[in-house]
Protein backbone atom coordinates (compact mmCIF):
# COMPACT_ATOMS: atom_id res chain seq x y z
CA UNK A 1 0.00 0.00 0.00
CA UNK A 2 1.57 3.06 -0.93
CA UNK A 3 0.17 5.45 1.82
CA UNK A 4 1.55 2.95 4.55
CA UNK A 5 5.10 3.89 2.89
CA UNK A 6 4.62 7.72 2.93
CA UNK A 7 3.13 7.67 6.26
CA UNK A 8 6.09 7.70 8.34
CA UNK A 9 8.16 10.02 6.10
CA UNK A 10 5.40 12.75 7.11
CA UNK A 11 5.73 12.18 10.92
CA UNK A 12 8.91 13.91 11.80
CA UNK A 13 9.37 16.79 14.00
CA UNK A 14 5.53 18.01 13.93
CA UNK A 15 5.05 20.02 16.79
CA UNK A 16 1.96 21.92 18.17
CA UNK A 17 3.60 25.28 16.82
CA UNK A 18 3.53 23.41 13.83
CA UNK A 19 0.14 22.95 13.96
CA UNK A 20 -0.94 26.01 14.31
CA UNK A 21 1.16 27.47 11.26
CA UNK A 22 -0.57 24.50 9.28
CA UNK A 23 -3.83 25.60 9.83
CA UNK A 24 -3.77 29.46 10.67
CA UNK A 25 -4.75 30.31 7.14
CA UNK A 26 -7.12 27.83 6.80
CA UNK A 27 -9.10 28.12 9.76
CA UNK A 28 -11.70 31.43 8.80
CA UNK A 29 -14.49 28.95 7.88
CA UNK A 30 -14.37 25.40 7.69
CA UNK A 31 -17.11 22.67 7.56
CA UNK A 32 -18.45 19.92 5.50
CA UNK A 33 -17.03 21.29 1.97
CA UNK A 34 -18.70 24.69 2.12
CA UNK A 35 -16.38 27.64 1.20
CA UNK A 36 -13.80 25.16 0.46
CA UNK A 37 -11.39 25.68 -1.23
CA UNK A 38 -10.79 29.36 0.30
CA UNK A 39 -8.91 30.56 -2.30
CA UNK A 40 -11.64 30.12 -4.64
CA UNK A 41 -14.73 29.97 -2.97
CA UNK A 42 -14.12 31.99 0.38
CA UNK A 43 -15.40 35.74 0.36
CA UNK A 44 -12.27 36.00 2.68
CA UNK A 45 -9.58 35.26 0.78
CA UNK A 46 -10.80 35.14 -2.22
CA UNK A 47 -11.88 38.33 -4.22
CA UNK A 48 -13.81 36.58 -6.60
CA UNK A 49 -15.61 33.81 -4.92
CA UNK A 50 -16.93 31.40 -6.99
CA UNK A 51 -20.46 30.83 -5.05
CA UNK A 52 -22.19 29.09 -7.53
CA UNK A 53 -19.15 26.14 -7.83
CA UNK A 54 -18.73 26.09 -4.03
CA UNK A 55 -19.75 22.34 -3.10
CA UNK A 56 -21.40 22.48 0.74
CA UNK A 57 -21.59 18.65 0.88
CA UNK A 58 -22.42 15.47 -0.94
CA UNK A 59 -25.00 12.69 0.21
CA UNK A 60 -25.65 9.33 -0.75
CA UNK A 61 -28.12 6.43 0.56
CA UNK A 62 -29.55 3.51 -0.57
CA UNK A 63 -32.69 1.97 0.70
CA UNK A 64 -34.44 -1.41 -0.49
CA UNK A 65 -35.55 -0.46 -3.89
CA UNK A 66 -33.30 3.42 -4.89
CA UNK A 67 -30.16 5.07 -4.51
CA UNK A 68 -30.23 8.92 -3.40
CA UNK A 69 -27.66 11.25 -4.24
CA UNK A 70 -27.68 14.92 -3.42
CA UNK A 71 -25.00 17.68 -4.23
CA UNK A 72 -25.73 20.68 -2.26
CA UNK A 73 -24.30 24.15 -3.44
CA UNK A 74 -24.01 28.15 -3.08
CA UNK A 75 -24.49 28.28 0.76
CA UNK A 76 -24.98 28.62 3.17
CA UNK A 77 -26.93 32.01 3.25
CA UNK A 78 -29.64 33.95 4.19
CA UNK A 79 -33.73 32.82 4.33
CA UNK A 80 -34.11 35.85 1.95
CA UNK A 81 -31.84 35.35 -0.71
CA UNK A 82 -33.15 33.62 -4.01
CA UNK A 83 -31.27 30.24 -5.08
CA UNK A 84 -28.33 30.45 -7.35
CA UNK A 85 -28.83 28.65 -11.22
CA UNK A 86 -25.84 29.87 -12.79
CA UNK A 87 -25.60 28.30 -15.99
CA UNK A 88 -21.76 28.53 -16.71
CA UNK A 89 -21.26 26.37 -13.96
CA UNK A 90 -20.78 22.03 -15.16
CA UNK A 91 -21.80 19.93 -11.93
CA UNK A 92 -20.79 16.41 -11.56
CA UNK A 93 -21.59 13.67 -9.63
CA UNK A 94 -19.26 11.00 -10.28
CA UNK A 95 -20.35 6.99 -9.14
CA UNK A 96 -17.74 3.76 -10.08
CA UNK A 97 -19.50 0.96 -9.21
CA UNK A 98 -16.52 -1.62 -10.76
CA UNK A 99 -13.05 -1.95 -10.31
CA UNK A 100 -10.94 0.05 -10.31
CA UNK A 101 -12.59 2.27 -7.43
CA UNK A 102 -11.21 5.45 -8.75
CA UNK A 103 -12.79 5.78 -12.32
CA UNK A 104 -16.55 6.71 -12.96
CA UNK A 105 -18.79 4.62 -14.58
CA UNK A 106 -21.59 6.40 -14.48
CA UNK A 107 -20.83 10.37 -14.99
CA UNK A 108 -23.92 12.03 -13.57
CA UNK A 109 -23.99 16.20 -14.76
CA UNK A 110 -25.96 18.33 -14.45
CA UNK A 111 -26.41 22.47 -15.64
CA UNK A 112 -28.71 25.11 -15.08
CA UNK A 113 -30.30 27.11 -18.08
CA UNK A 114 -32.44 30.26 -18.74
CA UNK A 115 -35.55 30.53 -19.54
CA UNK A 116 -38.30 33.79 -19.79
CA UNK A 117 -38.37 36.33 -16.85
CA UNK A 118 -37.83 34.56 -13.34
CA UNK A 119 -37.51 31.01 -15.10
CA UNK A 120 -34.71 28.75 -14.56
CA UNK A 121 -34.36 25.16 -15.76
CA UNK A 122 -31.81 22.12 -14.87
CA UNK A 123 -30.48 19.07 -17.33
CA UNK A 124 -29.22 15.96 -16.13
CA UNK A 125 -27.26 13.59 -18.36
CA UNK A 126 -25.51 10.37 -17.83
CA UNK A 127 -28.51 8.78 -15.88
CA UNK A 128 -27.85 5.02 -15.82
CA UNK A 129 -31.15 3.74 -18.03
CA UNK A 130 -32.56 7.33 -19.13
CA UNK A 131 -32.69 8.00 -22.72
CA UNK A 132 -30.86 11.25 -22.92
CA UNK A 133 -30.88 13.94 -20.65
CA UNK A 134 -33.83 14.75 -17.74
CA UNK A 135 -34.78 18.39 -18.41
CA UNK A 136 -37.23 20.81 -16.78
CA UNK A 137 -37.92 23.84 -14.45
CA UNK A 138 -36.64 23.91 -11.03
CA UNK A 139 -38.16 23.93 -7.94
CA UNK A 140 -40.63 20.80 -9.76
CA UNK A 141 -40.28 17.29 -9.23
CA UNK A 142 -39.06 15.96 -13.06
CA UNK A 143 -39.20 12.29 -13.49
CA UNK A 144 -38.36 10.25 -16.41
CA UNK A 145 -37.65 6.48 -17.20
CA UNK A 146 -37.90 5.77 -13.56
CA UNK A 147 -35.36 8.59 -12.41
CA UNK A 148 -36.30 11.23 -10.61
CA UNK A 149 -34.87 14.78 -10.23
CA UNK A 150 -35.66 18.10 -7.62
CA UNK A 151 -33.13 21.33 -8.19
CA UNK A 152 -34.34 24.42 -6.07
CA UNK A 153 -33.65 25.80 -2.88
CA UNK A 154 -33.90 23.94 0.48
CA UNK A 155 -32.59 24.39 4.20
CA UNK A 156 -29.06 23.70 4.40
CA UNK A 157 -28.99 20.12 5.66
CA UNK A 158 -25.43 20.51 7.30
CA UNK A 159 -25.14 20.67 11.32
CA UNK A 160 -22.09 21.49 12.80
CA UNK A 161 -20.73 23.73 15.46
CA UNK A 162 -18.30 25.37 13.13
CA UNK A 163 -17.17 28.63 16.19
CA UNK A 164 -16.28 25.47 18.16
CA UNK A 165 -14.32 23.90 15.55
CA UNK A 166 -12.32 26.88 14.25
CA UNK A 167 -11.80 27.63 18.22
CA UNK A 168 -10.72 24.21 18.78
CA UNK A 169 -8.16 24.47 15.67
CA UNK A 170 -7.08 28.25 16.93
CA UNK A 171 -6.04 27.02 20.83
CA UNK A 172 -5.55 23.63 20.95
CA UNK A 173 -8.04 22.86 22.67
CA UNK A 174 -11.61 20.83 22.13
CA UNK A 175 -14.04 23.52 22.35
CA UNK A 176 -17.07 22.19 21.02
CA UNK A 177 -20.60 23.42 21.83
CA UNK A 178 -23.89 21.01 20.93
CA UNK A 179 -26.40 23.71 21.53
CA UNK A 180 -24.94 26.27 18.56
CA UNK A 181 -25.41 25.10 14.95
CA UNK A 182 -24.22 27.65 12.64
CA UNK A 183 -25.86 26.36 9.83
CA UNK A 184 -29.34 26.62 11.50
CA UNK A 185 -31.73 29.22 9.65
CA UNK A 186 -29.41 28.65 6.52
CA UNK A 187 -30.57 27.95 2.93
CA UNK A 188 -28.83 26.63 -0.37
CA UNK A 189 -29.24 25.43 -3.57
CA UNK A 190 -29.66 21.82 -4.40
CA UNK A 191 -30.00 19.17 -6.55
CA UNK A 192 -31.47 15.58 -5.41
CA UNK A 193 -31.61 12.39 -7.89
CA UNK A 194 -33.37 9.12 -7.17
CA UNK A 195 -32.30 6.24 -8.66
CA UNK A 196 -33.28 2.56 -8.80
CA UNK A 197 -30.88 0.79 -7.16
CA UNK A 198 -31.02 -2.14 -9.27
CA UNK A 199 -28.78 0.16 -12.26
CA UNK A 200 -26.43 1.15 -10.09
CA UNK A 201 -25.95 -2.47 -7.80
CA UNK A 202 -23.16 -4.03 -8.74
CA UNK A 203 -23.32 -6.41 -6.57
CA UNK A 204 -20.00 -4.46 -5.06
CA UNK A 205 -18.75 -1.37 -3.26
CA UNK A 206 -20.28 2.31 -5.04
CA UNK A 207 -18.15 4.80 -4.63
CA UNK A 208 -19.24 8.78 -5.17
CA UNK A 209 -17.26 11.92 -5.41
CA UNK A 210 -19.21 15.34 -6.63
CA UNK A 211 -17.28 18.23 -8.32
CA UNK A 212 -17.54 21.27 -9.88
CA UNK A 213 -16.28 23.17 -13.26
CA UNK A 214 -17.06 26.85 -14.47
CA UNK A 215 -16.76 27.62 -18.37
CA UNK A 216 -14.04 29.25 -19.46
CA UNK A 217 -11.77 29.09 -16.10
CA UNK A 218 -12.22 29.86 -12.76
CA UNK A 219 -13.11 33.52 -11.43
CA UNK B 1 -17.77 -1.68 30.86
CA UNK B 2 -20.80 0.92 30.77
CA UNK B 3 -20.20 2.42 34.40
CA UNK B 4 -16.90 3.63 32.63
CA UNK B 5 -18.08 4.52 29.85
CA UNK B 6 -20.56 7.02 31.09
CA UNK B 7 -18.04 8.42 33.96
CA UNK B 8 -16.02 9.13 30.40
CA UNK B 9 -18.93 10.98 28.56
CA UNK B 10 -19.53 12.91 31.47
CA UNK B 11 -16.76 13.89 32.08
CA UNK B 12 -15.79 14.88 28.22
CA UNK B 13 -19.27 16.73 28.39
CA UNK B 14 -18.19 18.96 31.06
CA UNK B 15 -15.10 19.50 29.86
CA UNK B 16 -16.50 20.29 26.32
CA UNK B 17 -18.99 22.63 28.44
CA UNK B 18 -16.32 24.54 30.19
CA UNK B 19 -14.28 25.29 26.81
CA UNK B 20 -17.42 26.32 24.96
CA UNK B 21 -17.56 29.51 27.43
CA UNK B 22 -14.22 29.84 26.71
CA UNK B 23 -15.55 29.73 23.16
CA UNK B 24 -17.36 33.39 23.94
CA UNK B 25 -14.43 35.42 24.31
CA UNK B 26 -13.79 34.99 20.59
CA UNK B 27 -17.46 35.47 19.33
CA UNK B 28 -16.52 38.85 17.28
CA UNK B 29 -14.43 36.58 14.72
CA UNK B 30 -15.50 37.78 11.36
CA UNK B 31 -13.26 34.97 10.01
CA UNK B 32 -10.66 37.01 8.43
CA UNK B 33 -7.90 35.75 8.40
CA UNK B 34 -5.98 39.13 10.49
CA UNK B 35 -8.38 37.87 13.57
CA UNK B 36 -6.19 37.60 16.71
CA UNK B 37 -6.66 34.55 18.24
CA UNK B 38 -8.47 35.57 21.17
CA UNK B 39 -6.44 33.54 24.26
CA UNK B 40 -8.65 33.39 27.49
CA UNK B 41 -6.37 35.51 29.38
CA UNK B 42 -7.58 34.52 33.22
CA UNK B 43 -6.20 31.34 32.53
CA UNK B 44 -2.70 30.97 31.84
CA UNK B 45 -2.49 29.33 28.29
CA UNK B 46 -1.35 25.55 28.64
CA UNK B 47 2.04 25.17 27.29
CA UNK B 48 2.23 23.08 24.37
CA UNK B 49 2.80 19.60 25.09
CA UNK B 50 6.17 18.64 24.08
CA UNK B 51 4.67 14.72 23.38
CA UNK B 52 4.17 14.38 19.80
CA UNK B 53 2.55 11.23 18.73
CA UNK B 54 1.88 8.64 15.59
CA UNK B 55 -0.59 8.62 13.83
CA UNK B 56 -0.02 5.38 12.19
CA UNK B 57 -2.14 3.27 14.59
CA UNK B 58 -5.01 5.47 14.06
CA UNK B 59 -5.06 5.59 9.85
CA UNK B 60 -4.55 1.71 10.24
CA UNK B 61 -7.61 0.92 12.66
CA UNK B 62 -10.48 -0.68 11.14
CA UNK B 63 -13.70 0.83 11.34
CA UNK B 64 -16.34 -0.99 13.20
CA UNK B 65 -18.76 -2.81 11.59
CA UNK B 66 -17.49 -1.85 7.82
CA UNK B 67 -14.34 -3.74 7.11
CA UNK B 68 -12.12 -1.15 6.42
CA UNK B 69 -9.41 0.88 8.05
CA UNK B 70 -9.80 4.74 8.38
CA UNK B 71 -6.87 5.29 6.12
CA UNK B 72 -8.83 3.40 3.89
CA UNK B 73 -12.25 5.45 4.18
CA UNK B 74 -10.23 8.56 3.58
CA UNK B 75 -8.10 7.45 0.90
CA UNK B 76 -9.48 7.93 -1.74
CA UNK B 77 -11.73 10.51 -0.96
CA UNK B 78 -15.13 9.14 -1.76
CA UNK B 79 -18.42 8.28 -0.03
CA UNK B 80 -18.55 4.51 -0.45
CA UNK B 81 -21.87 2.36 -0.63
CA UNK B 82 -21.73 -1.47 0.45
CA UNK B 83 -25.47 -1.64 -0.75
CA UNK B 84 -25.69 -4.86 0.86
CA UNK B 85 -25.50 -3.59 4.31
CA UNK B 86 -27.58 -0.46 6.21
CA UNK B 87 -27.44 2.66 5.04
CA UNK B 88 -25.39 5.41 7.06
CA UNK B 89 -22.39 7.02 7.74
CA UNK B 90 -19.64 5.54 6.60
CA UNK B 91 -21.40 3.52 4.72
CA UNK B 92 -22.81 6.37 2.58
CA UNK B 93 -23.82 9.03 4.18
CA UNK B 94 -27.25 10.15 4.89
CA UNK B 95 -28.95 13.72 5.80
CA UNK B 96 -28.77 13.00 9.40
CA UNK B 97 -25.73 11.59 10.10
CA UNK B 98 -23.62 12.86 12.24
CA UNK B 99 -20.88 12.94 10.74
CA UNK B 100 -18.22 14.95 11.93
CA UNK B 101 -18.58 13.61 15.38
CA UNK B 102 -18.61 9.90 13.45
CA UNK B 103 -15.34 11.53 11.49
CA UNK B 104 -13.42 13.10 14.25
CA UNK B 105 -14.05 9.64 16.58
CA UNK B 106 -12.72 7.51 13.81
CA UNK B 107 -9.48 9.76 13.52
CA UNK B 108 -8.64 10.18 17.09
CA UNK B 109 -9.68 7.20 19.21
CA UNK B 110 -8.72 3.90 19.60
CA UNK B 111 -11.66 2.40 18.53
CA UNK B 112 -11.47 -1.01 20.17
CA UNK B 113 -12.04 1.20 23.22
CA UNK B 114 -14.20 3.95 22.59
CA UNK B 115 -16.43 3.06 19.12
CA UNK B 116 -17.34 5.30 15.93
CA UNK B 117 -20.41 6.51 17.92
CA UNK B 118 -18.54 8.13 21.04
CA UNK B 119 -18.59 11.78 20.22
CA UNK B 120 -22.12 11.39 18.50
CA UNK B 121 -23.31 9.74 21.85
CA UNK B 122 -22.27 12.84 23.88
CA UNK B 123 -22.85 14.74 21.66
CA UNK B 124 -20.02 16.61 20.90
CA UNK B 125 -21.50 18.84 17.90
CA UNK B 126 -25.48 19.33 17.68
CA UNK B 127 -26.88 15.83 16.98
CA UNK B 128 -29.35 16.84 14.56
CA UNK B 129 -30.44 19.27 11.75
CA UNK B 130 -32.34 22.55 13.21
CA UNK B 131 -35.67 21.70 10.75
CA UNK B 132 -36.73 17.93 9.94
CA UNK B 133 -35.92 16.55 6.78
CA UNK B 134 -38.66 14.88 4.76
CA UNK B 135 -39.80 11.51 4.85
CA UNK B 136 -40.22 11.31 0.65
CA UNK B 137 -38.97 12.94 -2.56
CA UNK B 138 -36.76 15.21 -2.41
CA UNK B 139 -35.89 14.43 1.34
CA UNK B 140 -34.13 17.91 1.90
CA UNK B 141 -36.78 20.11 3.93
CA UNK B 142 -37.76 23.15 1.99
CA UNK B 143 -36.17 26.49 2.26
CA UNK B 144 -36.34 28.36 5.36
CA UNK B 145 -38.18 32.16 5.80
CA UNK B 146 -39.59 33.63 2.86
CA UNK B 147 -37.05 33.49 -0.17
CA UNK B 148 -38.34 34.45 -3.67
CA UNK B 149 -38.17 31.49 -5.20
CA UNK B 150 -38.15 30.57 -9.22
CA UNK B 151 -41.25 30.53 -10.96
CA UNK B 152 -41.87 26.51 -11.71
CA UNK B 153 -43.93 26.85 -14.69
CA UNK B 154 -41.33 27.00 -17.38
CA UNK B 155 -41.00 24.72 -20.25
CA UNK B 156 -37.99 25.93 -23.04
CA UNK B 157 -34.40 27.04 -21.25
CA UNK B 158 -31.26 27.58 -22.96
CA UNK B 159 -28.56 24.99 -21.85
CA UNK B 160 -24.86 25.66 -22.29
CA UNK B 161 -23.85 22.40 -24.48
CA UNK B 162 -20.15 23.02 -24.72
CA UNK B 163 -17.77 19.98 -24.07
CA UNK B 164 -16.48 18.96 -20.64
CA UNK B 165 -13.12 20.28 -21.98
CA UNK B 166 -14.33 23.40 -21.85
CA UNK B 167 -14.44 23.44 -18.15
CA UNK B 168 -11.59 24.35 -15.12
CA UNK B 169 -12.59 22.48 -11.74
CA UNK B 170 -12.94 24.43 -9.17
CA UNK B 171 -14.41 21.92 -6.18
CA UNK B 172 -14.41 18.32 -5.23
CA UNK B 173 -16.24 16.99 -2.38
CA UNK B 174 -16.35 12.88 -1.15
CA UNK B 175 -16.47 12.65 2.67
CA UNK B 176 -17.11 15.15 4.96
CA UNK B 177 -14.44 17.40 6.06
CA UNK B 178 -11.71 15.79 4.41
CA UNK B 179 -10.55 18.63 2.15
CA UNK B 180 -11.24 21.23 4.83
CA UNK B 181 -10.12 19.96 7.72
CA UNK B 182 -7.42 17.29 6.89
CA UNK B 183 -5.70 18.78 3.66
CA UNK B 184 -3.15 21.92 4.67
CA UNK B 185 -4.54 25.21 3.33
CA UNK B 186 -1.11 25.51 0.84
CA UNK B 187 -2.40 21.81 -0.61
CA UNK B 188 -6.34 23.01 -0.76
CA UNK B 189 -6.17 23.86 -4.57
CA UNK B 190 -4.08 20.72 -5.84
CA UNK B 191 -6.37 18.56 -3.40
CA UNK B 192 -9.83 20.04 -5.46
CA UNK B 193 -7.90 19.52 -8.79
CA UNK B 194 -6.65 16.03 -8.44
CA UNK B 195 -9.45 13.09 -8.07
CA UNK B 196 -9.53 9.90 -6.41
CA UNK B 197 -6.99 7.90 -8.68
CA UNK B 198 -4.28 10.55 -6.85
CA UNK B 199 -5.74 9.83 -3.67
CA UNK B 200 -5.51 6.02 -4.40
CA UNK B 201 -1.88 7.00 -5.84
CA UNK B 202 -0.90 8.23 -1.86
CA UNK B 203 -0.68 11.81 -3.32
CA UNK B 204 -2.36 13.40 -0.19
CA UNK B 205 -1.14 10.77 2.03
CA UNK B 206 1.95 12.69 3.95
CA UNK B 207 -0.53 15.73 3.97
CA UNK B 208 -3.04 14.27 5.64
CA UNK B 209 -1.03 12.35 7.75
CA UNK B 210 0.68 16.03 8.81
CA UNK B 211 -2.39 17.25 9.69
CA UNK B 212 -3.51 14.68 11.78
CA UNK B 213 -0.61 14.64 13.56
CA UNK B 214 -0.51 18.32 14.24
CA UNK B 215 -4.23 17.80 15.13
CA UNK B 216 -3.55 14.72 17.73
CA UNK B 217 -0.56 16.55 18.99
CA UNK B 218 -2.61 19.37 20.32
CA UNK B 219 -5.54 17.60 21.41
CA UNK B 220 -4.41 14.38 22.94
CA UNK B 221 -4.09 16.07 26.33
CA UNK B 222 -7.87 16.76 26.11
CA UNK B 223 -9.07 13.21 24.62
CA UNK B 224 -7.00 11.86 27.25
CA UNK B 225 -8.03 14.24 29.73
CA UNK B 226 -11.83 13.35 28.93
CA UNK B 227 -10.89 9.77 30.04
CA UNK B 228 -11.03 9.15 26.29
CA UNK B 229 -8.45 6.73 24.81
CA UNK B 230 -6.46 8.15 22.05
CA UNK B 231 -5.38 6.15 18.72
CA UNK B 232 -2.11 7.57 18.59
CA UNK B 233 0.81 6.69 20.42
CA UNK B 234 3.38 9.19 22.16
CA UNK B 235 6.68 8.81 19.81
Amino acid sequence: MKYSKAIPFALGGLSLATAAVLFAPGVGIIAADHLDPPARTDPAVDSTPDRAADIADVYAWHTDTSVIVAMTFAGPQATDQPATYDPDVLYSINVSNSSPRTTTDIPIRFRFGTGAMDQFGVSVTGLPGVTGAIRGSVETELEKDGVRVWAGLFDDPFFFDLQGFRDTLNTGTLSFDSERDFFAGQNLTAVVIEIPRDRIDPGAPVDVWAATARFGGQL
Amino acid sequence: MKTNNHLSLRRLAMATSMVASLGMLSACFDGDDDDPVALPTPTPTPPPTETTFNVEPCLNQMIPGTGVTVAQAVVPDTLTLDLSAASGFPNGRKLPDPVIDVTLAVIFLDLSVNGPGTLAGLPLNPPANDVAFRDTFPYLAGPQGSPPVADNSGTMFTFRSDPVSSYVRVDRMGMPAVSTALIPSDRKNAYNDAGPAADANGDFVPDLAATLTGLTNALADDLTGAGLTPCAVPE
